[in-house]
């Protein structure tokens, strides 16, 4: 099976290279979506469904905090898992985003399994 | 002087950064005599700030050359088809993560927040502070140069994962 992934990050050099390492890793992707911040990830998600998102944190406009806010008051929008990818790797930063609603956490620097592996993860798919 | 726990938490950050989001090998350290006995030659330089316990920032020196082929290799294109944003782009993102690996090695009581990184003249040096620390590597092309300030020395404890 295929996803649709949105990809949130301010910085373009990093939404091609995550898309780049989903790539590597073997994950399959049918579509995949590109935001700059929370905002532009929200309007993309107004009328593009998306099976995961992976989102930075800070970003100038909506920040990664505020845009999972806003997807856990979105009745549909809160059961699309979101998975943040940060270089925060702090126990405190971790336990802040989860209680936003955030699924997974990546920490970068990481590797395409690692990335593949928390995608399979929060989506449930099964192991090989 | 030196912050030791900054010194081991910088060329572990910078040789797993470089490793495992670049795809570069380091070939070997420079020391502090040997850094401060070159003049900047072709270099571009990044800084970000941090707030925390303890605050400071970080600078990371890096040849213009090795920059574009680290750049390159991030977007996976040929270095000849890298343009200048893009190569600004990639330093700001590696000392992005450089600072962000650092920190989290060495996490203190409060959480750390990073300001966004800047590309600045490489000429620039950061004066004033007692704890200064630096790390420099031998890459294939050119040299990578990283220094931390900060305004105390820091103490360290274990993180745990809340996933």
């Amino acid at each position: 099976m295929a996803y649709r992934v949105l990809i949130v990050d301010d910085s373009p050099a990093m939404r091609t290279f995550v898309r780049r390492v989903i790539d590597l890793s073997g994950f399959e992707l049918s579509e995949c979506f590109e935001a700059s911040n929370g905002q532009e990830a929200l309007e993309i998600l107004n009328h593009e469904w998306v099976d995961a998102i992976l989102t930075d944190i800070n970003m100038p406009g909506m920040d990664g905090q505020e845009f999972l806010r806003r997807l856990s008051q979105d009745e549909l929008l809160r059961s699309i898992p979101a998975i943040v990818i940060s270089t925060d790797a702090t126990s405190h930063r971790m336990a802040s985003m989860a209680s936003l609603g955030a699924r997974g956490y990546v920490t970068k620097p990481f590797l395409p399994e690692a990335l593949r592996a928390e995608l399979e993860r929060t989506l449930g798919v099964p192991c090989d | 002087m030196i912050d030791t726990v900054i010194r081991q938490a910088l060329r572990d950050s910078v040789n797993e950064v470089l490793e495992k989001m670049f795809f570069v090998q380091t070939l070997g350290e420079f020391s502090d005599l040997e850094v401060a006995g070159h003049p900047p030659e072709d270099e571009m330089a990044a800084r970000l700030d941090f707030q925390g316990e303890p605050a400071g920032s970080l600078r990371l020196r890096l040849t213009s050359v090795a920059a574009k082929q680290i750049a390159a290799d991030f977007l996976g294109i040929d270095a000849a088809d890298v343009s200048d944003l893009q190569v600004s782009e990639v330093i700001r993102e590696l000392a992005n993560m450089t600072c962000g690996s650092v920190l989290s090695r060495v996490e203190s009581s409060t959480a750390f927040n990073l300001s966004a990184p800047q590309i600045v003249p490489p000429s620039e040096e950061d004066t004033g502070s007692l704890w200064n620390t630096r790390y420099a590597v031998e890459l294939s092309n050119g040299r990578l140069t990283v220094n931390i300030t900060t305004e105390s020395p820091t103490c360290s404890q274990p993180a745990e994962s809340a996933y």
